[in-house]
């Protein structure tokens, strides 16, 4: 009877002293998480700045914008339906779009670009195509960034894959450098263009 | 604002300004963007507070100034405006932006974690605790069972209660501090403060401009006291120029002008005033009277330093960097300009790539060219001014950018009596500044002034589109609208624009009794 009181009131204490342990435990879960995200931002495999988009999984935005080649005409997102396009928006005041200009020039050959002047003079637009060169099937104005309200734009550049029935499979904010262009919009479009063949 | 001179030539001496201007709360919304009916601007305000701004990420979209803000709060009042509910607004942007422009994330699987995890912490503690002193009125029960054991060790009495009580408070405080601080609602803390500063700021440039009236008030009954003392005009001038009033400014400087038969020094003050008048543009009447000056005393300091200014307004830097080292190395080390001098030289050199060791200030060359245009008729003077304006516009249509140069030109062709030219500068300006709706109305406002409508139908056009985005429901907008409507035809959009205008108008405004009729005469 003893030995069993004895017993009992041992396991009592290890588990008040365990108790102790719940909350370094706690932490330490906490601290793993947090060391992992940021093990994975400092190798750059996470962008803090990459915001979640709505809009993939979505129809890309149908509204018609008048075309900067042909004053007069109307270019839409729906010009592309049938076949795999991307979406660029861009504008001649913006350093990054710049910087992703020869990527773009790479994608000319693999895809039809629907270009997006956002809130941009259509002399600069011009001005900017001729320098840095010109990949776009069409280019729609979209003088007081009403589009890229409905594409739900937050800052140029900004780059969407469209599927061939029309729904929006990818978004890249930000200019697009060598990885993501590489790593994110090639296997992408690959996956997309295989996909649609028989 | 040149909006009176509009409505001068049009409704007869009629200023509107008073009218126009309605006193607004400050923060990041701006007059143009704010809805006319109250209820729906104050249902706008509340729907900012809860949108997160997508590029600043921590503010909403009422306190930012970015752009893409900007855009937000617009489209939100332009869907009020079409009737919308909050929520419906809400979804449509949660739509395109996702949940994250909300500023309070929404319960959804996503956030289960997010939502739930204070109150798991909550039950778990509370769990802990009480199981921590059931697990003492078990020792407690045992101990008196057996007495021949020890009991167990000892907690002081109420550790339990004192616990739960301190573990209360924390909640209570915590709560209390989010309600407070936390909440994503809440404006963000530097512009909450800003407030109170902007107040402040107000009421110490009011008490400063109380001040500078009352001396302007006592110059101004000195120099009429004693007409003939040069030294009273040019306190009231000083007087003038500190409250910014330039037309007693260069009034007072003319009297004493008259008074010295023509001081160079009082004449320099002119061309200075003129200059200030026109935003510190050197002026082409200020131009041509600095030069008499230097050709009568080439080393009056202000006109030598205005001369500089000139040319480093030309953007032709080695000429101001020249006559300003020639002033520098005329003036005593100790002139009170001296320190503005050498930041202007080293600007000046910077911008023109110039080395300033390798630069000696050249004395003459430059004074006797200056003399040979004060010996010029004034023929000769009209054909250099001509040539310095067709410079500048030679210059402008290769540089369309630059919009003070623009605003120069226009003011040039202005002085030279040539406004359709002035007005075409205006659009260029409006060109070079198609994000400001005030240069677009500008230069509207001196396409219908000067009845160039019929001329210009193309720019005003452009520029009409422009300010319809920009700023549809300001006054000025509305009121050149409805011209623009009226003139080609279209009766009723005219009387729609003007009425909009007339809803907007306080009913003893002036000019309320002429819109009305210049809306029956449709």
């Amino acid at each position: 009877m003893n030995g069993g009181m004895n017993g009992g009131e041992q396991t009592t204490v290890r588990t008040r002293r365990l108790a102790f342990l719940i909350p370094l435990a706690g932490f330490l879960v906490l601290a793993g998480f947090a060391s992992i995200a940021l093990l994975a931002t400092l190798r750059g495999e996470r962008d803090m700045t990459q915001l979640p988009s709505a809009m993939v999984g979505k129809p890309a935005p149908a509204a018609a914008l008048p075309d900067l080649r042909e004053a007069g005409n109307t270019v839409s997102a729906i010009d592309f339906k049938g076949r795999p396009f991307l979406v660029n928006i861009f504008a001649s005041w913006c350093a990054p779009c710049r910087a992703e200009a020869p990527a773009l020039a790479l994608l000319f050959e693999e895809i039809e670009i629907f270009g997006i002047a956002y809130k941009d003079k259509s002399e600069d637009t011009r001005g900017f195509l001729a320098t840095y060169g010109d990949p776009f099937a069409d280019i729609g104005i979209d003088r007081d960034g009403d589009a890229g309200m409905r594409w739900g734009v937050y800052g140029v550049p900004e780059t969407f894959l469209v599927d061939a029935n029309g729904t929006i499979i990818l978004r890249h904010a930000g200019p697009i450098d060598r990885r993501v262009l590489d790593e994110l919009l090639r296997p992408a479009i690959q996956d997309l263009t295989t996909g649609t063949r028989p | 604002m040149r909006l009176p001179r509009l409505f001068t030539r049009l409704w007869g001496g009629l200023a509107l300004l008073a009218a126009l201007s309605a006193p607004v709360p400050a923060i990041a919304v701006t007059p143009e963007e704010m809805l006319a009916d109250p209820a729906l601007e104050e249902r706008a305000r509340t729907l900012s507070k809860q949108l997160r701004c997508l590029v600043c990420q921590n503010q909403s979209i009422d306190d930012s100034d970015a752009d893409l803000a900007r855009d937000l709060r617009v489209e939100v009042r332009r869907q009020l405006s079409t009737g919308s509910s909050d929520a419906k607004i809400l979804a449509n942007l949660r739509e395109t932006y996702g949940d994250y422009v909300l500023l309070n994330p929404p319960v959804s699987p996503g956030t289960y974690v997010l939502w739930g995890s204070p109150v798991f912490i909550l039950l778990a503690g509370a769990a802990i605790i009480i199981a921590g002193r059931r697990r003492r009125e078990d020792a407690d029960g045992t101990a008196a069972l057996d007495p021949a054991e020890p009991p167990a060790p000892p907690l002081p009495p109420g550790t339990g209660r004192t616990a739960i009580a301190l573990g209360s408070l924390v909640l209570a405080v915590s709560l209390g501090l989010y309600l407070v601080l936390g909440r994503a609602d809440l404006p963000s803390q530097p512009l909450a403060g800003r407030g109170a500063e902007l107040a402040a700021a107000a009421d110490a440039s009011n008490a400063q401009m109380a001040e500078k009236q009352t001396g302007l008030d006592e110059a101004r009954s000195a120099a009429a006291t004693s007409p003939d003392d040069v030294g009273a005009w040019l306190r009231l001038a000083m007087a003038a120029a500190a409250s910014g009033e330039t037309n007693t400014e260069l009034a007072a400087l003319e009297q004493a002008e008259r008074l010295t038969n023509g001081d160079p020094a009082i004449r320099a003050m002119q061309a200075e005033a003129m200059s200030r008048a026109a935003d510190g543009q050197v002026t082409i009447p200020a131009r041509e009277l600095i030069t008499r000056i230097l050709a009568e005393d080439p080393s009056e300091p202000r006109a030598l330093f205005l001369s500089g200014l000139a040319a480093y307004q030309d953007e032709n830097f080695g000429a101001a960097v020249e006559i300003w080292l020639r002033l520098q190395s005329l003036s005593a080390p100790d002139a009170p300009w001296m320190a503005l001098l050498a930041d202007n030289i080293a600007d000046a050199a910077k911008a023109g790539g110039i080395n300033l060791d390798a630069v000696t200030p050249a004395r003459g060359p430059d004074a006797e060219t200056m003399a040979a245009a004060a010996e010029m008729s004034d023929e000769d003077r009209a054909a250099m001014i001509e040539g310095m304006v067709e410079g500048l516009a030679a210059r402008l249509a290769e540089e369309p950018g630059d919009a003070a140069g623009w605003q120069r030109l226009a003011r040039a062709y202005d002085v030279l009596g040539r406004p359709e030219d002035a007005t075409r500068a205006m659009i260029g300006r409006a060109d070079a500044m198609p994000g400001d709706a005030g240069a677009q109305l500008a230069a509207l406002e001196g396409v219908v002034v000067n009845r160039l409508e019929e001329g210009l139908a193309e720019d005003a056009g452009r520029l009409l589109e422009r300010i319809a985005s920009l700023a549809p429901d300001r006054s000025e907008t509305l009121y050149i609208r409805g011209h623009f409507a009226k003139l080609s035809g279209d009766v009723e959009a005219a009387r729609a624009f003007w009425q909009a205008l007339l809803d907007r108008l306080p009913d003893d405004a002036p000019i309320v009794g002429q819109l009305r009729d210049a809306i029956d005469a449709l």
